[in-house]
């Protein structure tokens, strides 16, 4: 319940648009699935970092947030691995990058693996690491820092 | 709303913990001994660092009481057991001034012990500036009542990444800790020059650890974020870390830290520009053989694996641990013949402390074990081989440390 009442707090805060970055919403085994059918139809991407001991992480984030400014509506969506205690962390660090407007989570689980495992069984925790969804929600996964020409690439096919 | 959370979950593990003398109430009141009391608890208390560590280390000494260390309140805590983990110690406090001490995934305080019982640690101080941070020491020689001022090793007077620190002694009086170092990097960046990866420092002390020598280089161009392994053999230390082959293949790498000549593990060829945050093992039963184990989700290769290395001669990579359960986060002890490798896997309900066990120097091998499981959140397991006693020590969140014989 109190799930439900955080998600519909943030949901409200996307759809406002939100002027500053907002607390990470908890990301639990049931939390990619409810993206998932929220962008039913239509492509996004789905990024993982974390804002503690990710240095490539902050790489791919800077040229996300860089590639924000120019693409209005960027559907991404940033999920930090890291726990809700660094929920203040990781909303200064999107808003440093000017991701503040970006679709946040964290990971609210203290078995990691649990939450991984919905995303992809194949993933042993190395990051970044970002899913590429089509409107039909073929996905592809893309381990380490996303190619910014690979991506642009990617955004005008979904254009198409 | 998530503190409170937090808080009272600790609670329960730290009272159903309460049996084990270590935790809960004793390690409170050593810590107002020390501290009467901690002036800023309650600050700890909310800053992010202060998240319930459950990372330890362990060691045992040559009357077989087995050294634990741990991090509480930015607090590096130490105490012993001398029957088998039953009842601890009263816990005594490392660092008299709380620090950011690093103890989240492969990162935690080391310790080790000499023959004639000196206690060393080293350990990561975690700066406010991200991935930056210094490589600490203190010692204890009177038996773990008192430790020395900790004092900071990395002596490049830079604010940059000094992190993934391990430690080894020869058992006497010589003692090794290297550690992933930013200092190249940055010195090359500021030329205008580009740097793949961090650079391998360690510092040497011959007297006990009462002084070191300067810091030395080991290598430049490794990867920035995996724990680095140590180990001493009869030609001296050994490290193993995750190497930069190239500007995106990220393999391991050893090296002895005398003559400082690498060597690659494997070839594994896992080329990415991400962080593993998965590093490796390395151990030697008291000759020249090391025994490592790693993980890679390289080209050539994925998931745990185990070779040792007798000067150029290596033996085929065995692979280990159940990918479907995401093994991972493998160690290795090894006493003479008697290797013991113990790795965490999560079977889609619980965590599971596995093991695998060969007594002739790992030629053979026992089938896998899982020794424990907990239903929340758990520390890696850990090896522990002394006069031939096989045993693991796993801290869990519900559980709080378990010691178990393995054999």
């Amino acid at each position: 319940m109190i799930m439900l009442v955080r998600l519909c707090i943030f949901l409200a805060g996307l759809c406002a648009g939100a002027v500053s970055a907002a607390e990470p919403a908890r990301f639990d085994a049931g939390s990619l699935a409810k993206i998932e059918a929220r962008y039913a139809g239509k492509p996004f991407i789905l990024s993982l970092w974390s804002v503690n001991w990710c240095g490539h992480c902050i790489n791919e984030l800077t040229m996300l947030g860089k590639l924000s400014k120019h693409e209005k509506n960027l559907p991404l969506v940033l999920v930090a691995v890291d726990s809700p205690e660094d929920s203040e962390a990781i909303r200064k660090t999107l808003h440093k990058l000017g991701l503040n407007h970006a679709e946040s989570w964290v990971f609210d689980d203290p078995i990691p693996e649990r939450l991984r495992a919905t995303v992809d069984p194949a993933w042993q925790g190395e990051l970044p690491r970002s899913y590429l969804y089509d409107k039909a929600h073929r996905r592809q996964a893309e381990v380490g820092e996303l190619d910014e020409t690979k991506l642009k690439a990617w955004l005008k096919q979904q254009r198409q | 709303m998530d503190r409170m959370n937090t808080v009272p979950a600790g609670c329960r593990n730290l009272a159903r913990a309460a049996a084990l003398l270590l935790l809960s109430g004793s390690a409170g009141t050593a810590l107002s001994h020390e501290h009467a009391p901690l002036p800023n608890q309650g600050q700890a208390a909310s800053a992010p660092s202060a998240k319930p560590s459950l990372a330890v280390s362990a060691t045992v000494d040559a009357r077989g009481r087995i050294w634990l260390a741990r991090v509480e309140n930015r607090t590096i805590l130490v105490a012993y057991s001398a029957d088998a983990g039953q009842s601890f110690s009263v816990p005594v406090a490392v660092n008299p001034q709380p620090e950011n001490i690093g103890a989240e995934g492969e990162n935690r305080p080391k310790i080790a012990v000499t023959r004639h019982g000196t206690l060393h640690l080293s350990w990561t101080q975690l700066l406010s500036k991200p991935y930056t941070g210094e490589i600490r020491y203190a010692r204890s020689t009177d038996d773990g009542k008192t430790f020395s001022t900790p004092i900071t090793l990395n002596d490049d007077g830079r604010l940059t990444s000094h992190r993934f620190d391990s430690l080894v002694s020869d058992g006497g009086d010589r003692l090794a800790i290297a550690w992933l170092d930013g200092r190249d990097r940055d010195a090359a960046q500021e030329q205008g020059n580009t740097f793949a990866g961090v650079s391998v420092y360690f510092a040497r002390s011959d007297d006990n650890g009462a002084s070191f020598q300067a810091n030395r280089k080991l290598t430049e161009h490794t990867c920035e974020c995996c724990r680095t392994a140590l180990a001493w053999t009869t030609a001296g230390p050994a490290a193993l870390w995750r190497n930069l082959y190239g500007t995106h293949t990220r393999d391991f790498a050893l090296a002895l830290l005398d003559s400082g000549r690498l060597q690659r593990l494997a070839d594994d060829e896992w080329n990415i520009d991400a962080c593993p945050h998965h590093g490796g093992g390395l151990a030697t039963g008291g000759d020249d053989t090391l025994h490592a184990v790693w993980y890679t989700q390289g080209k050539n290769r994925q998931g745990l694996f185990y070779r040792q290395v007798k000067g150029d001669q290596m033996s085929a990579p065995m692979a280990f641990g159940d990918p479907r359960a995401q093994a991972g986060h493998a160690t290795v002890a090894a006493e003479g013949q008697t290797v013991l490798i113990t790795w965490r896997e999560f079977d889609g309900k619980v965590y599971g402390a596995m093991t695998l066990l060969s007594r002739d120097g790992g030629a053979h091998w026992s089938a896998p074990r899982r020794m424990a499981t907990t239903a929340n959140a758990a520390d890696y397991p850990i090896p522990l081989i002394h006069n031939g006693r096989t045993q693991i020590v796993w801290n869990t969140l519900q559980e709080g440390v378990r010691i178990m014989e393995v054999e």
